[in-house]
């Protein structure tokens, strides 16, 4: 599951390295519009529903804690 | 009693800070609300008001919407507890809108209600019909376009729990009216200062010198640089039908070097004067003109209304469920870079054109909005095709030239925006736009006539170096290196002549007394 998220940061934008970086939203890596397109990918591929109240710095910065707000997602939506 | 007069700096800071100290830890930010509130009410008088509203407004609306959470818990384990739950959201959205109505509504009345009914009049008075819209007398506060802000944004962010209500209406009134930002901002949120405001932490050393160290550097922002610029700046937008070519445009670069002195170097003071009480508020401003595109511009200007629009508006509206199931679309139908773009129009144009309206009253603020809605769009729209291009004509988008060109050209951008800022009117910024290339002549340069816009080579000199001065300091900050903590480590000889030499600098070079008059900070007025 963590492969298929490291697979959507990719296509979105291949120039980053997620296993490492911890400041994606911080240091600019990850602009507006890349946002709303994974926050898109990250619904469909993983059926949850992304909400403006998610939508802070400390879910997307690292690979890590955007798999762990989806997994918090899942788990609230069940 | 503004940031940058002897009364401010050598009388009412001095003895704040000094009370502040004798006080006891537990009641300094009583002290400090007291002195906001003295500030506040010497600016505005009986308009202070409108900031005991928004006050009292926001400290209710959180205490209810703390009530409506509270209350649904006793349901939890409840066979109905889901249907609670929607029936306490639905009450909570009904309550947020409520407050953030409240709110903005006093803000629209004070600074648009007149706007409104007068271009109505005139629309009705084209249509033939004798009714008219009343105008109203009205005086709007200092700072209500900033403290509002915050306001709104306490109330959103009660709503989602990102931070708790404050049960003391006395604590919410210290972050609303803090005296270093209640002028011109940066507009802070809840969450990441009101803790610092109460902590009520004791002056020491470092503090005080590195916060007067910004402040000695705001003000040679404001006195050195903007003040004496600002005779120029208003000779020409004032009577811009008598000139053209080249001093318009050196008007318009004037205007725009001034705003950013003078905005920048008051937020300097306020971060300064922040700071030596043990306050850290968010930076405003980082090096705008080193931008290559106008959204980087406006990462790097005014930070924390831009950042304060992409949260409270952009996100919210991109992540609303018909603008996201149309971005869904959009990228099905027009691939994964354009359907994004599509995504965001809606949301862009709300932005800006709040932007623009959030600045002043105006058709001209509108459309800076609107400049800046169809710079950033387009720039979105044509990223990949300026991408594919440079790649074909083997342009490197590193390289130094590349960058410098892309800097140059955000400039004119930000130049050609500001002068609509500051124009009179819509009309009249056309006009000057106009009169720049159909009166361009560049024996303006040697003729001297350049030199009978209200400054004299002295100033021109001075102005030069200053600004000089800051795109140094500008670079030196862009590598990352902050110079307060290089000469904090100087020895203690050095370091003081430094600090001495710093505040002569502003004393002998200000731009006060004698021809100059006094400037208020710009932005205090949007």
């Amino acid at each position: 599951m963590m492969d298929q998220l490291l697979e959507i940061l990719e296509d979105i934008n291949p120039d980053n390295d997620y296993m490492a970086e911890d400041k994606l939203i911080d240091n600019g890596l990850l602009d507006s519009l890349s946002l709303l397109t994974l926050v898109s990918e990250l619904e469909d591929a993983f059926g949850i529903e992304i909400t403006p109240t998610d939508l802070i710095p400390a879910n997307f910065n690292s690979a890590a804690a955007m798999w762990e707000m989806v997994q918090r997602l899942q788990e609230a939506d069940k | 009693m503004q940031y940058n007069s002897l009364l401010y700096l050598l009388v009412f800071l001095p003895v704040v800070m000094l009370l502040y100290q004798l006080l006891p830890q537990k009641h300094r930010w009583k002290l400090l609300l007291a002195a906001s509130y003295v500030f506040f009410f010497l600016l505005s008088r009986k308009l202070i008001i409108y900031l005991l509203f928004s006050t009292g407004c926001m400290h209710y609306i959180g205490l209810w919407l703390n009530t409506c959470d509270r209350d649904l818990e006793d349901f939890r384990g409840a066979e109905d507890f889901h249907t609670q739950k929607e029936l306490t959201a639905r009450k909570k959205r009904g309550i947020l809108w409520l407050g953030v109505a409240a709110q903005i509504g006093v803000l629209l009345l004070l600074k648009y209600f007149n706007f409104v009914s007068g271009n109505l009049n005139i629309l009705l008075s084209k249509m033939s019909l004798s009714f008219t819209f009343p105008t109203l007398k009205l005086s709007v506060p200092i700072g209500i376009s900033f403290f509002t802000m915050q306001a709104v944004s306490y109330i959103v962010d009660v709503y989602k729990k990102k931070t708790p209500a404050d049960r003391n209406l006395w604590r919410l009134a210290l972050y609303m009216a803090f005296f270093p930002s209640i002028m011109e901002g940066p507009i802070c949120r809840y969450s990441e200062t009101a803790e610092a405001l109460y902590a009520g932490e004791r002056l020491t050393y470092h503090n005080i010198t590195f916060g007067s160290q910004r402040i000695v550097w705001g003000l040679f922002k404001k006195v050195v640089l903007a003040d004496r610029l600002s005779p120029l700046v208003e000779l020409v937008f004032s009577k811009y039908t008598q000139y053209g070519g080249i001093t318009v445009l050196l008007g318009a670069i004037c205007y725009t070097l001034q705003l950013y002195a003078d905005f920048s170097g008051c937020i300097d003071m306020t971060i300064g004067t922040a700071e030596m009480f043990g306050v850290r508020l968010p930076e405003n401003f980082r090096q705008p003109f080193f931008s290559r595109t106008a959204s980087e511009f406006w990462r790097r200007w005014h930070i924390t209304l831009g950042a304060w629009f992409k949260d409270y508006i952009f996100y919210p509206l991109s992540l609303t469920k018909w603008i996201k199931s149309m971005g869904k679309k959009a990228r099905l139908k027009f691939g994964r870079h354009v359907g994004p773009v599509i995504q965001t129009i809606v949301p862009l144009l709300a932005v800006w054109l709040s932007n623009g309206i959030w600045h002043g009253t105006g058709w001209n603020y509108i459309f800076f909005g609107l400049y800046y809605f169809v710079l950033i769009l387009t720039g979105n729209l044509l990223e990949p095709l300026i991408g594919k291009s440079t790649d074909l004509l083997h342009v490197s988008r590193k390289s130094i030239g590349w960058r410098a060109i892309q800097t140059v050209k955000m400039f004119c951008i930000i130049v050609t925006g500001e002068l609509f800022f500051k124009a009179a009117s819509l009309a009249a910024g056309f006009a000057m736009i106009k009169s720049i290339f159909t009166a361009f002549d560049l024996s303006a340069l040697s003729n001297g006539s350049l030199l009978n816009l209200n400054l004299s080579v002295k100033d021109f000199l001075v102005v030069a170096v200053g600004y000089l001065v800051v795109l140094a300091v500008g670079i030196v900050h862009e590598k990352g290196i902050h110079i307060r903590q290089q000469v904090g480590s100087w020895p203690l000889a050095l370091r003081w002549s430094f600090y001495y030499a710093a505040v002569l600098l502003v004393f002998i070079f200000g731009a006060y007394g004698g021809s100059y008059a006094p400037v208020d900070p710009l932005y205090a007025s949007f």
